[in-house]
């Protein structure tokens, strides 16, 4: 397999956030990994402490001025996730823009993160950018559901609501998007958490559909960090073996996160000893300890056809 | 196995030297990296161009910091390999004594890289700090011939030569074509071993830095056996430069020189022979 993935994302000297979570899945599954750090910390900032250095929009720019001068931007896929301000987020869509006249073929696999559980936690004015620039550049889009509501405008309260929302977000620009977790009821119960993806298909007479498809995952009671990151890491790769099956591609998906997190709950737990809180290092994901699950994850969820 | 790598190298975007030759060949074979990049450049420096960042001594800090702070300055393994300037050096050397008292058996991996073929490629005043600083801490050494005799004062022209070395407990002079290890241990014998490896005719970068990160890997799970660590390390050596250069000499075409982008190491495609190497080359124990 030769597939080049631009992966543009935050770099911790410790633990997996951003290219740290990206990178050894893709490559460990044969994607060459070609990883810009739009930042250096030593490490998350749900611990304690955090240091380290940003980049700016004019140090991205010379980068990827070092990659076009020697002839080698040429990719498959880019992969973006985390940003934190808009002349850096600017940035990223004019190499993405020049990224696709290179290759019009390229898959831009987007997660628009901006916040969760009804709060921001980038600056508001990160918005209409995503929104207007690039969500409509966006092939592949992994907003949570509060993400969703903020690009469309629109709130969900039913699975109806999900539906049009999703068909919102193909009408801005992206074939294949996922709602990467909602508070929408599951019918398993409260122990589990509704997804969603919708993948626009062209039918056998012609006419454009799309294929939609729900899962309920369970869920687990710790705050996790980096799991959007390898979420979306992961959906490039399976949507890439899986490019007209989105209800596999999200169950392989979906799966593999299940298999990291389970075990990195169960060695969080033990380090922390009985009646303790793990902490943020203890809860970093056992990735490299996951790499057979990466691999061929056994499949543990079922993705149900809408 | 539970096993924690602080790697101290450069980044390059695309491509294959530093902690991005070093970082996943380890984590497929279970380690921990954490990694600090002391450099973000475009590509590594033998392409026609490259551009990019460096780190400077007191931003290296400042992230050993954050470590620090959160109290999760244990390492049971650094390694480091290029570096350009003496500040930076300076830096390394005062987190790794700091990360040794954290750990007493802290195992440091230093590959004092500073030039090839008889010519530096780093300022001279590097040599110093290596010979009287960073070296007394390291306790696996990998110097190519050139290096060693910068770092001993002492040329290198026979076996005998490269025997006599006795800087301290592990050190591996890697030189086409023959690698020689000694190892002192406490009771003051040692064991050396000598190794034929088949030459490649192409430039490859990172290879060094692979090479560094696999002996950290194969050491560590042979730790008494450096005969069977050496001979796992060359030989991943082997399959990683043999997959590259069948790949490259495709790429450019009947005739034609492969480019530097070309011949970048065919590293996620060797998972396998990273794992589990098929020996190809056997250590002699003199």
């Amino acid at each position: 397999m030769e597939c080049r993935v631009l992966s543009i994302q935050s770099h911790v000297v410790r633990g997996y956030v951003g290219n740290k979570s990206a990178t050894f899945p893709l490559q460990v599954l044969g994607f060459e990994v070609d990883s810009i750090n739009s930042v250096q910390f030593s490490n998350h900032t749900g611990y304690a402490h955090w240091k380290g250095q940003v980049l700016t929009a004019e140090e991205l720019n010379v980068l990827y001025e070092g990659i076009k001068l020697n002839k080698v931007n040429h990719y498959d896929y880019i992969l973006t996730g985390y940003s934190r301000d808009t002349s850096f987020l600017e940035m990223v869509v004019d190499i993405i823009q020049e990224l696709k006249k290179a290759n019009p073929s390229l898959v831009y696999v987007c997660d628009p993160v901006m916040g969760d559980h009804g709060a921001m936690y980038v600056p508001e004015n990160l918005l209409p950018v995503y929104r207007d620039k690039v969500v409509p550049l966006a092939d592949i889009l992994t907003p949570n559901q509060f993400e969703a509501e903020l690009l469309t405008g629109r709130k969900i309260n039913t699975q109806q609501d999900a539906v049009e929302v999703m068909d919102l977000l193909h009408k801005m620009g992206p074939e294949t998007v996922v709602l990467t977790s909602t508070d929408l009821p599951s019918k398993h119960g409260d122990q589990f958490l509704v997804a969603l993806g919708s993948q626009k298909i062209v039918k056998p007479d012609g006419t454009n559909s799309s294929q939609k498809i729900c899962m309920d995952i369970p869920k687990v009671d710790a705050v996790f960090v980096g799991t959007g990151d390898l979420f979306a890491a992961m959906l490039l790769a399976w949507t890439h073996h899986h490019p007209r099956d989105l209800k596999t591609a999200c169950e392989k998906t979906v799966s593999v996160m299940h298999h990291v997190v389970k075990r990195t709950i169960t060695y969080a737990t033990e380090m922390a000893g009985p009646g303790k809180r793990p902490s943020p290092a203890q809860l970093e994901l056992r990735m490299v300890q996951s790499k057979a699950d990466i691999e061929n994850p056994a499949i543990v969820v079922e993705a149900k056809v809408l």
